[in-house]
């Protein structure tokens, strides 16, 4: 492979990353404070389109990304308050609002535009280059020659990872995903603590459908998504909810993908339908790789109640 | 003193003393007890679907039309004619098979979501067998056919049963992976071994005709697939409440604690269910392909995954129960494609309503196990 091709596929790696890096930080707040996050795919949806629709009307990127977030937040509360409240299993509250969240996005296309599909060609975020450092070689089209939300997604592994490690507030979610008994012996509220989380997971993983409606493609359709929320939670088992290790688990999905993408003008005798299972094929073959070794939050899945 | 019995565990009651709060594992339906709420079930699944579309009725009016008349566009198109409901019969037919299994699946607490791909490639086996074995006569070739895709299925759903018993991969992420390869294998064997050529639809051949499934009644498209899943209904009805291998289901249902005094092997159950239902699921893909479509197309499967566990959950995991549970499926999915067409309400809204349905029933059952606990 000479020098081209390898910038060329590093480059769709981080790109490809970026979206599921979102989801997966989100996944981890989700998921440190005990709940499985199976909703993500949903709320990454609600977020690609809140984002679309927004822009369509406003034209203010911006905006949009507000409304992915703020979309993507209000699928998780579904979530959060059914698993919170209601104590309904985690897994299956997850599938029924990925569900609601394809349906609701696809009816709304058509029925906010009198019941047709709107033509969407939307601005796209272009691309920003460091000054300086895009100028390295190979790290520097490839890191710092990219559009604004990829370099968003990189930085914010930085806070995640010391809100969860550094902060009070980190700790007591910890606490809560870990032994949310011992967590409410010392003046923590699970219930609450659990709900916020599910709610900025819900944000984060918006935001990551905004990277696919308004900085990749600049437009949205039904389920455009298409298990990209599964593959981040595959990643974030993968980097075994921790941050820095869950962001290489994305990249590795990415450098799947982007091979993938990649062979097709090989010439190897490959069909395409082979080569896009690829990204799904290495998750599984990861995941079985780690097999037991991977150590989930002691109390995720399962419902606190007070005495 | 028998040395077979098994050791009665220690239990730790000063748990409940030392410790500010309880914790519970997931809230689905673990009733060892047939009758007791088996009504009451059904009346909160009535409950839970009519809550859905009251709120589907929000964004009916969020774009411009009444719901009332959406609705009642629905009900005239699911059952306004002998070919509208023989339509809808033949809809529900593969939710119903896959929703048995589903079922099963989460009554043991194995969450396998993984019908779509399971369907996929039972369509795939059947569609090969069919095409490859064309000289044989309608009554050998159908259930052979059948038998191909029950084998295709439960192989794939063993691919995750192995997974999550040799290296613990969850299955909800093993059988939602695989869901996504199983949709492209479709798209594969149709671009490359199956696909008819100078076709301008991804699509296999049509099968000869000895191989389409036989017309219920003449005169109308209803297939006798809807015999095999009502069928499919009750044997499993009577094997989860009649059979040593049913009430192990139960037990494991009920709590790990349970299941391992009475000696459950978690593994072999866990494999076996997951085993009949991919079976199941994989019949819904044959008969899919042999009496509705008559040739393997792409993407035949997509939704049917999902609507075979919001089936599941809206019977409240009661193999009996998912009888009425898919026949209203595809019943409102029969209705919806009306709607479309009639009055310009996107069909998607089946979608809208099954999420719902599905939330409200979860939070339904997790209020009435509350109350159980006082």
């Amino acid at each position: 492979m000479d020098y081209p091709v390898i910038i060329e596929l590093l480059t769709a790696s981080v790109r490809i990353a970026t979206p599921l890096l979102f989801v997966a930080l989100g996944g981890v707040i989700s998921e440190s404070g005990g709940t499985f996050a199976v909703g993500v795919e949903g709320m990454m949806l609600g977020g690609a389109f809140g984002g679309a629709v927004t822009v369509l009307v406003t034209k203010n990127i911006l905006l949009g990304l507000l409304a992915s977030s703020i979309s993507g937040a209000l699928f998780a509360t579904i979530i959060a308050v059914a698993t919170v409240r209601f104590r309904t299993d985690h897994m299956v509250t997850g599938l029924a609002v990925n569900i609601f969240a394809l349906g609701l996005t696809s009816f709304l296309l058509r029925g906010l535009f009198g019941g047709k599909t709107p033509v969407m060609v939307l601005p796209t975020l272009s691309t920003v280059r460091i000054p300086w450092l895009c100028t390295l070689p190979l790290a520097g089209p490839v890191l710092f020659d990219e559009p604004l939300m990829t370099y968003l997604a990189f930085l914010l592994i930085i806070p995640v990872h010391l809100f969860l490690r550094r902060t009070r507030a980190g700790l007591t979610l910890r606490a809560v995903g870990e032994n949310p008994s011992a967590a409410f012996s010392v003046g923590a509220s699970p219930e609450q603590i659990r709900m916020v989380a599910v709610i900025v997971c819900g944000a984060f993983a918006g935001l990551g459908g905004a990277v696919l409606s308004l900085q990749e493609l600049g437009t949205f359709t039904d389920g455009m998504t298409n298990g990209r929320g599964f593959l981040a939670l595959a990643a974030i088992i993968v980097g075994r909810w921790m941050p820095f290790r869950v962001m290489w688990g994305c990249l590795l999905i990415g450098a799947a993908s982007a091979l993938a993408l990649n062979i097709q003008g090989w010439g190897l005798p490959l069909s395409s339908y082979v080569i896009q299972m690829t990204p799904y094929l290495i998750a599984l073959a990861v995941l079985c790789g780690i097999g037991r070794k991977a150590r989930m939050p002691q109390a995720i899945g399962k419902a606190f109640i007070r005495n | 003193m028998s040395t077979s019995l098994p050791k009665e565990r220690e239990v730790d009651r000063s748990d409940h003393i030392d410790q500010p709060g309880t914790l519970t594992g997931s809230v689905l339906p673990t009733a060892l007890d047939r009758s007791a709420d088996f009504w009451r079930r059904m009346a909160l699944g009535g409950l839970a679907v009519s809550l859905s579309f009251v709120v589907a009725a929000i964004p009916i009016i969020v774009s411009g039309k009444n719901p009332l008349l959406a609705y009642w566009a629905l009900v005239r198109g699911a059952c306004g004619s002998v070919d509208s409901i023989a339509f809808a019969l033949n809809k529900s037919t593969p939710y119903i098979l896959a929703g048995v299994g589903v079922a099963l699946c989460f009554r043991a607490r194995v969450i396998n979501i993984g019908a779509e791909g399971q369907i996929a490639v039972g369509g795939i086996a059947a569609s090969w067998i069919v095409l490859s074995a064309t000289a044989l006569p309608g009554e050998l070739l159908i259930p052979l056919a059948l038998l191909g895709g029950a084998c295709a299925g439960g192989g794939w759903a063993a691919i995750a049963a192995v997974m999550r018993l040799a290296r613990g991969v969850h299955e909800v992420l093993g059988t939602l992976l695989l869901n996504f390869v199983g949709l492209l294998l479709v798209s594969e064997v149709l671009h490359g071994p199956m696909g008819e050529v100078g076709a301008g639809f991804p699509q296999s051949p049509l099968f000869p005709e000895q191989a389409w499934l036989p017309p219920l009644i003449p005169g109308t498209d209803l297939h006798i697939g809807i015999i095999l899943a009502v069928l499919a209904v009750f044997v499993f009805h009577l094997v989860f409440w009649h059979t040593p291998f049913g009430f192990r289901l139960r037990l494991l249902g009920s709590t790990d604690a349970a299941a391992a005094y009475a000696g459950v092997s978690i593994v072999r159950s866990l494999f076996s269910v997951m085993l009949i239902a991919g079976a199941l699921a994989g019949v819904a893909g044959a008969v899919e392909v042999l009496g509705v479509h008559y040739r393997l197309i792409q993407g035949f499967s997509v939704g049917f995954g999902f609507n075979a566990v919001a089936i599941a959950l809206l019977a409240s995991l009661n193999p009996i129960a998912v009888l009425p549970a898919g026949l209203f499926f595809g019943f409102l999915e029969t209705g919806a494609l009306a709607m479309q067409r009639e009055i310009g309400v996107p069909s998607s809204l089946v979608f809208v309503i099954q999420g719902l349905t599905m939330v409200f029933v979860l939070c339904a059952l997790g209020i009435s196990l509350r109350r159980q606990r006082i």
